[in-house]
């Protein structure tokens, strides 16, 4: 039996090929740098648990994508079943931030009826010298689509943790809210294994009470 | 310097060697080993006479003139000639580095230089030699490689075992120490004066005389070495040793003889070492400055001993016996990868096209390629439809090296009939092969800038996307075309490389064709479910569909995902039987590890089939892979797949929940 968790919520990770979304999720997942590792060929998957408030755990499943565009057709699959994004860009490749539109567009137009809620995440921050983005017009964009931004390096492990707790922190809100529920057959959110101590009204409705190790 | 390890023996100097001169008149050396490890060892330990060391450390020194006797290589004879239940022979010391050849006074004149014949001499013996400035130096430690090969010449034999001496070891027994034992005097060990480490590695270590009872006045107790002393694989050519026996010791100045010697356990308590398994120093009889022990005491200690060799010995013979084996099973692979090379290359090459279907030649392809053959059996199989030649190839290479250099002396917003979005695409492909590449079996560092394969895999891609604009360059070609150039001579790898890719499955993938993909996959499953009901119904229950671990197997064929010598092998049958081989190959993986997956859940079992073991072996998954049977309703893997792509959508819709664009 698992660590008990509220809920598991699955989280995708996209954006430009070479932007650092292995990397990121590595060093959030496993909490290591690694210069250089594999290309990501399809998606791969890591996992981690998170502590948004004392006593709550929420588990987060993260699908690593292939950033290359030819992948963008297998990868598209996948945002339906997500419940949150990361979408990423490189602040010293300024064509990663350009096309930020057009994997914001991609996923909106593929995750219906569903929704996801994105976080626009500025990877590389410890490169300053090379900054080709800046912070102003990054939150610009953010604001624009209704998104938090957030500059991490995965590097010097900067804003990591930051960004996936938040990211969580806002979904864990809507779920709360009744903004997004948990449905039969939908991935994005699961609930966990809850004992018997109540923490809300809201939560003794929602959860199934099944242990979903 | 090296650390301890389990295994070591620790040798602990005193500090101050001068000053030992005197209260020590005989034998002693300051010296102490401390056995690194049971708990109840560490009440032993161990002086040797200085003679000893002397000798030892005339071994080592550098410099030292010539002119010593040779020192006591001869293994056996030697030893037996020496009364075991005596005190410390004075040569047996282990002490290497002397702190100073002045405090051996009377042994330093008599063995003025031990080095050169000890050299000489020790067949295989060798003591790194400490160098000048360390010698002198209290606290330094010193790591000495000593590669005795008292070992029989068989690999893999006992260490232990026989009375006649012949074999490694390390029983010095014990011995007086006494004047006349010093070098100069000698000492029956050896016609040498100089008997150093390699003499009591010779000793067999299990071949002790009866023991009797120690008067309590000897002041120097004969000290034991046992446990298998690890074989040294390269001796090292350093300049500095020489000499290698058999065991490695770390030496450490430590305190006074006169001293207690609760060094041992004091300082080696905290760390962990493996009782038994080792090899070790220990001293039957405390030094003459402590209580002797009592009878009894003296009884168990002997016991303790006695039980804790028998178990090393068993511990010994097991190891022994598994590493013949695993020598045996070497030999017998390499003898049957001779044997195929030379059919490989008398009998199939020559007649390629009438050899390469009978039913030998398949049987011995199963087998494995010989790594010399392999590359030219796998250009004969993947052949060359496209008609490409070493000079077309050349020319698309010196296009794209055209093209590299216009990238990077323009700006990227280059006016040019291409679209911007084409450009920008062509672009960013150069800047991910570029990145691929780096990332491309980085721990072989053989694809990475400055590796020696970096520029040919580069142009191997780069000329690829000349050749195939329509294709370029996709994420996972990499793998493929480095495989390839491992195997291959430049043209070769490139033609085989654009010739395999140009295969229905290869192009369906690297297209990126959705829906071929999905029938690739529903087949799949169509023997999935045949070969693998149990493990199958259990990725349905936890939506495990096939893209999310078949595209990183298929897309690499398996280069990225498996060892890079099961790799090959898997090429080696995908390259005789096709594309089945790979989804073959797939479900073999997921029989070698049904057990494990069954019991995972959804992100568990993801996590590692795209992560597979790496200790994975070639003939495990083999095995899996035979007892996979490609058929279906009696159906084999060509006929599933064509009817999937004539009713396709009805029989995806009924094996899984595939993605869908």
């Amino acid at each position: 039996m698992e660590a008990i968790w509220l809920y598991q919520f699955r989280l995708i990770v996209i954006g430009d090929s070479t932007v650092g979304k292995s990397c990121l999720i590595r060093r959030f997942t496993e909490g290591r740098f690694t210069q250089v590792s594999d290309p990501t060929v399809g998606v791969d998957f890591f996992s981690r648990l998170v502590e948004i408030e004392p006593g709550k755990r929420i588990k987060l499943q993260i699908w690593d994508t292939a950033g290359q565009e030819r992948f963008r057709s297998i990868t598209r699959a996948y945002y339906r079943n997500s419940v949150g994004g990361l979408l990423l860009f490189d602040i010293t490749n300024r064509r990663s931030f350009q096309n930020v539109y057009d994997w914001l567009e991609e996923a909106r137009s593929h995750v219906q009826p569903h929704s996801i809620v994105f976080l626009l995440v500025g990877h590389k921050c410890d490169l300053e010298p090379q900054r080709q983005v800046t912070r102003q017009e990054a939150e610009k964009l953010a604001a624009a689509y209704g998104m938090r931004y957030v500059e991490t390096s995965a590097r010097d492990a900067i804003n990591v943790e930051h960004a996936f707790t938040e990211l969580t922190r806002d979904i864990f809100q809507l779920v709360r809210n009744g903004d997004i529920n948990i449905q039969e057959g939908w991935e994005g959110v699961k609930s966990g294994f809850v004992p018997n101590v109540v923490h809300s009204s809201e939560e003794v409705t929602k959860s199934d009470r099944r242990c979903l190790c | 310097m090296e650390t301890a390890e389990h295994g070591d023996v620790v040798l602990v100097l005193p500090v101050d060697v001068n000053e030992n001169e005197e209260a020590e008149r005989t034998t002693t050396v300051p010296f102490d080993v401390v056995v690194v490890h049971a708990s109840n060892l560490q009440r032993h330990y161990i002086q040797s006479s200085p003679a000893l060391c002397e000798r030892n450390s005339g071994g080592l020194m550098h410099g030292s003139p010539e002119g010593a006797p040779p020192a006591a290589a001869k293994p056996p004879n030697a030893a037996s000639s020496v009364p075991d239940s005596e005190g410390l022979p004075s040569e047996s010391s282990a002490k290497l580095p002397s702190p100073s050849p002045s405090t051996l006074s009377e042994n330093t004149s008599n063995s003025p230089n031990t080095e050169p014949s000890m050299r000489e001499n020790l067949s295989e013996c060798s003591l790194p030699a400490r160098p000048l400035g360390l010698r002198t130096n209290p606290n330094i430690t010193v790591s000495l490689s000593c590669d005795a090969t008292p070992l029989s010449p068989e690999d893999g034999d006992m260490f232990f075992g026989d009375a006649d001496g012949s074999r490694n070891t390390y029983d010095i027994g014990r011995r007086q120490s006494a004047p006349e034992k010093l070098p100069d005097g000698s000492t029956g060990l050896s016609s040498s004066k100089k008997f150093g480490i390699s003499d009591f590695f010779t000793r067999n270590l299990f071949s002790r005389k009866p023991k009797e009872p120690k008067p309590p006045s000897q002041n120097a107790p004969g000290w034991r070495l046992f446990g298998k002393v690890p074989q040294r694989e390269n001796t090292t050519k350093d300049p500095k040793d020489s000499f290698t026996i058999q065991q490695e010791y770390q030496v450490k100045v430590g305190p006074a003889p006169g001293q207690q010697v609760q060094l041992s356990a004091a300082r080696r308590k905290n760390l962990e070492f493996e009782p038994l398994s080792t090899t070790a120093l220990i001293l039957e009889d405390r030094p003459s400055n402590l209580p002797a022990k009592s009878v009894e005491e003296a009884m168990r200690h002997k016991q303790e001993y006695d039980e804790m060799v028998a178990g090393a010995k068993r511990r010994e013979l097991k190891e022994a016996q598994k590493k013949k084996r695993q020598m045996k099973e070497r030999f017998k692979q390499e003898d049957s990868i001779a044997n195929a090379m030379v059919i490989w290359n008398n009998d199939v090459l020559p007649n390629w096209d009438c050899m390469r279907n009978t039913r030998r030649v398949r049987e011995l392809w199963w087998q494995g390629l010989p790594p010399s053959v392999r590359g030219r059996v796998w250009s004969l199989a993947i052949g060359n439809e496209l008609n490409i030649t070493p000079e077309l190839f050349e020319i698309f290479l010196s296009r794209a090296k055209e093209r590299w250099r216009s990238f990077s002396e323009t700006s990227s917003e280059n006016e040019t009939e291409d679209s911007g979005s084409l450009q920008a695409d062509r672009e960013s492909s150069l800047d991910l092969i570029k990145l691929d590449i780096s990332r491309t079996f980085p721990s072989l560092f053989i694809f990475q800038k400055g590796g020696p394969y970096h520029d040919l895999l580069h142009s191997v891609l780069g000329a690829y996307t000349c050749y195939r604009p329509d294709v370029g360059y996709v994420q996972g070609m990499s793998f493929i075309a480095a495989v390839l150039i491992l195997n291959l001579e430049e043209a070769d790898a490139f033609i085989a490389f654009a010739n395999l890719l140009n295969k229905p499955c290869q192009m369906a993938f690297f297209r990126v064709d959705h829906d071929l993909m999905l029938k690739y996959f529903a087949a799949f499953e169509v023997f999935f479910e045949e070969n693998l009901p149990r493990l199958f119904n259990h990725f349905q229950i936890n939506n495990l569909t096939p893209d999310l671990y078949l595209i990183d197997w298929i897309f690499t064929l398996y280069s990225k995902s498996l060892p890079l010598d099961v790799a090959c092998r898997v090429w080696d049958v995908f390259c005789r039987d096709g594309e089945e081989c790979l989804f073959r190959t797939g479900l073999g993986i997921l029989r070698l590890y049904q057990e494990v997956l069954l019991q995972m859940d959804f992100i568990h079992m993801a996590q590692f089939l795209t992560r597979l073991p790496d200790d994975m072996a070639a003939d495990n998954l083999f095995s899996c892979i035979t007892a996979t049977q490609m058929l279906s309703s009696n159906r084999k893997w060509g006929q599933v797949f064509s009817a999937l792509m004539k009713d396709g959508s009805k029989e995806i819709a009924n094996h899984s929940p595939a993605p869908r664009s």
